[in-house]
């Protein structure tokens, strides 16, 4: 393997990226862009509960648990109910999102001591934002009822002290959870355009060209994969910055290991686009696989929002993709401040997908025209 | 019908037979566009969770009483929790939150079944959440919270301090009583993979083209602008819907989500749907020089009107600004139609501005790059 030819092919892939605004804009500046773009969508902690309310009760005590419900305006009331099927419309059109209603003798029953009911009705079609809505319900009641109970001097305190603590995000907020997480999503992107710098050569017949010089497969492919690399880490670099002086998530680790097992990451997912493209022929083929096996899972698997699931089949496909172990890396570095050290498990996975990915694809390369 | 219209119908007609004759030579690429999607969707399905459970917790029990082992047996038992570790001392437990191996450390202090209730002498149970990821956070705290309370109700109860709570809240679940978060999640992602293929195909089509060179071959042909992108657009229309009816099948016979409303409305939408897309896909197809610029702008594309479309973020939880985005992105009202129809079964009379939004857009995008077409020929 000769260096200098190394540096050629990765020169004239260098030119490639920067002789198009767009295509340099794209390979470089995307990956933060999008960052601050998802970042705002994703980040956002209001939790707006819209609820219907059939109160057929009418007393003092119903309208103060209504006002209670609606004092700091995360639930507002959007409808007023007077028949039960008009809860169901609401629902389908996407207008309440839980109907809550107080039957007639509510006030009565709270007064008089025992047990009062309530009925609450949930727009399951989210499972995970209906059972969010009935928690918050449930605990502003729960604070109503305290509010009721509490003056009273005397009475024993039933419960034990519960003293509860969010580690390495003290405030709970998305935001800081958020960032480092989507940043190692969108770094799927320069995996993504090597895949293409490699079949567009098969593609537009410019292959051919390269065959007949003396260029070994190991130069062509570790020059494209060094162009994109460097720009890889260029979108690195800038993603680093949007996260801590934009969006001011704190970062507590080392910036230069930092850097190298990002670099480390970036390597992996090339190192599945090397393969990827051994096998096709065009661009769109190239996509196609790169967003089947490696992106869309990302997003949905990796653990970015959900925790990775606990059957065997959904942690074997989890682990297999480089993101969860960067997604790791990176709330363990900005988050937890965590070291190399205490990182060397993903990071050991990623250098081991990178390494195998790498050998297979000159393995497989050949420098022939089929 | 005159013979201009014939004409033009012919036009189309072999463009699109082109297109199709080009789908059958690159067979490995139309079997990838065909089958990919359903197997992607298989996997994530499988993948995702049906709900947020058994989230690994580690308890340091100093106390190691029956009270303190009735509370971690009450811990265990909650859908969400599961008690995983038992560090021995401070640091494994730190340890344990810092690797990420337990998403919550419960640490019971010494004392707590001598503390008869309403006596509280201990520091108190402490909760200590890995927040790093917040949203599971949050579930394992609430989870935990309330059964420390539920725990401590039946101890205060058993002395005789009794502590029903006074407004008994009865929950009833529409259109998902067992709150299968994968009814939710299958219908997106159908959504999402027919948004990708259509949106690939549709722009790629004219990029290659250019890219090739052959696209001024095409420019030289007696063959209008117009027609040209809608013999293009034919060919993603098909792929796109034989997608969605694969997909839809496999999310109704699999993994059986529920199909309550009319399944021709719902095809009928999801033609809209592509329609849409495919003006996007155009519109991308007359900027991009190459095709790599093409795929890398549907990329960005993509994550952009994924993270607008109410799939992962509500779009109700937007500030107005964001909102306003959301009613642009097609992909946010096709997700609204899929689950209204799927779930809900809702019909056309509570659909239709989502649909008459989703053509509007498309046609408007689309117009634009018909106008682009023949600029940015060089």
């Amino acid at each position: 393997m000769s260096i200098r030819r190394l540096f050629a092919v990765a020169r004239k892939e260098f030119r490639h990226i920067a002789r198009d605004v767009r295509t340099f804009f794209l390979v470089t500046v995307a990956p933060a862009f999008l960052l601050i773009t998802l970042s705002y969508v994703f980040a956002l902690d209001v939790e707006r509960v819209d609820i219907a309310v059939r109160d057929l009760d009418r007393t003092p005590l119903s309208r103060a648990l209504l006002t209670h419900l609606t004092a700091d305006g995360d639930l507002a009331i959007v409808a007023d109910v007077q028949r039960g099927e008009e809860i169901e419309l609401l629902f389908i059109r996407d207008i309440a999102d839980l109907a809550l209603v107080i039957p007639h003798g509510f006030a009565d029953a709270i007064l008089g001591g025992g047990p009062a009911e309530a009925q609450c009705i949930v727009d399951g079609a989210d499972a995970i934002v209906a059972s969010q809505t009935v928690g918050l319900l449930e605990s502003r009641i729960e604070a109503f009822v305290a509010g009721l109970r509490a003056p009273r001097p005397g009475t024993p305190a039933t419960g034990f002290d519960v003293n509860s603590r969010a580690w390495y995000n003290e405030a709970l907020k998305a935001l800081v959870s958020m960032v480092p997480g989507l940043m190692a999503v969108i770094l799927c992107m320069p995996a993504l355009a090597l895949a293409l710098a490699l079949t567009r050569e098969k593609e537009t017949g410019s292959f051919e060209n390269l065959i007949t010089t003396p260029m070994h497969g190991s130069e062509y492919l570790f020059g494209k994969l060094l162009a994109y690399e460097i720009s890889g880490l260029v979108s690195v670099i800038l993603c680093w910055f949007v996260a801590t002086l934009w969006f001011r998530v704190p970062f507590r680790g080392n910036l230069l290991a930092f850097l190298l097992l990002a670099a480390d990451y970036v390597l992996a997912g090339m190192g599945i686009s090397l393969v990827v493209a051994n096998f096709v022929r065009n661009q769109q083929t190239a996509m196609f696989l790169i967003l089947t096996v490696f992106f869309v899972p990302s997003f949905f698997i990796a653990g970015l929002i959900l925790p990775v699931a606990h059957e065997p089949l959904a942690r074997a496909m989890a682990y297999g993709l480089p993101t969860t172990h960067f997604i790791t890396i990176c709330r363990g570095m900005f988050l937890k401040g965590l070291g190399p050290a205490a990182l060397w498990q993903p990071a050991s996975c990623l250098l081991g997908m990178g390494a195998a990915c790498q050998a297979v694809s000159l393995l497989l390369f050949k420098k022939r025209i089929t | 019908m005159d013979r201009g219209n014939v004409a033009v119908l012919t036009r189309i007609w072999n463009l699109v037979l082109k297109e199709f004759i080009q789908f059958y030579r690159d067979w490995l690429m139309t079997a990838f566009i065909l089958t990919l999607p359903v197997l992607q969707l298989v996997l994530l399905a499988r993948a995702t969770g049906a709900r947020i459970s058994d989230m690994r917790v580690a308890v340091l029990d100093l106390d190691r009483s029956s009270a303190s082992r009735q509370l971690v047996t009450a811990l265990d038992t909650r859908r969400e929790l599961d008690v995983w570790y038992y560090p021995a001392t401070l640091a494994d437990t730190h340890r344990l939150l810092d690797q990420g191996e337990a998403i919550l450390a419960v640490i019971i202090p010494a004392g707590l079944e001598a503390d008869s209730p309403g006596v509280t002498r201990t520091p108190g149970v402490q909760i200590v959440a890995d927040a790093s990821n917040h949203l599971p956070a949050l579930i394992a705290l609430r989870a935990a919270r309330e059964t420390i309370a539920a725990f401590a109700a039946d101890r205060a109860a058993a002395y005789g301090l009794v502590g029903s709570p006074p407004i008994d809240l009865r929950t009833t679940v529409r259109f998902n009583p067992t709150l299968n978060a994968k009814f939710f999640t299958i219908p997106a992602q159908v959504g999402f993979i027919v948004y990708q293929v259509t949106l690939v195909v549709a722009s790629i089509g004219l990029a290659r083209e250019r890219e090739l060179g052959t696209l001024e071959q095409l420019m030289v042909l007696p063959l209008r602008r117009v027609e040209l992108v809608i013999g293009k657009a034919i060919p993603a229309l098909v792929i796109g819907a034989l997608n969605f009816l694969l997909m839809l099948a496999v999310a109704v016979f699999a993994f059986r989500v529920p199909m309550r409303g009319s399944l021709l409305l719902l095809f009928a939408l999801t033609l809209v749907f592509i329609v849409a897309e495919i003006g996007y896909g155009i519109f991308i197809s007359s900027i991009a020089r190459t095709q790599q610029q093409a795929i890398l702008f549907v990329f960005v594309l993509a994550m952009v009107d994924m993270s607008f479309s109410g799939y992962l973020v509500r779009v109700k939880n937007l500030p107005g600004v964001l909102q306003a985005i959301a009613q642009v992105v097609p992909f946010h009202h096709y997700l609204t139609i899929v689950r209204g129809v799927m779930l809900k079964g809702a019909g056309l009379d509570v659909l239709w501005p989502h649909a008459a939004a989703m053509l509007l857009m498309g046609l408007a995008v689309a117009s634009v790059a018909v106008h682009n077409l023949s600029r940015n020929l060089d």
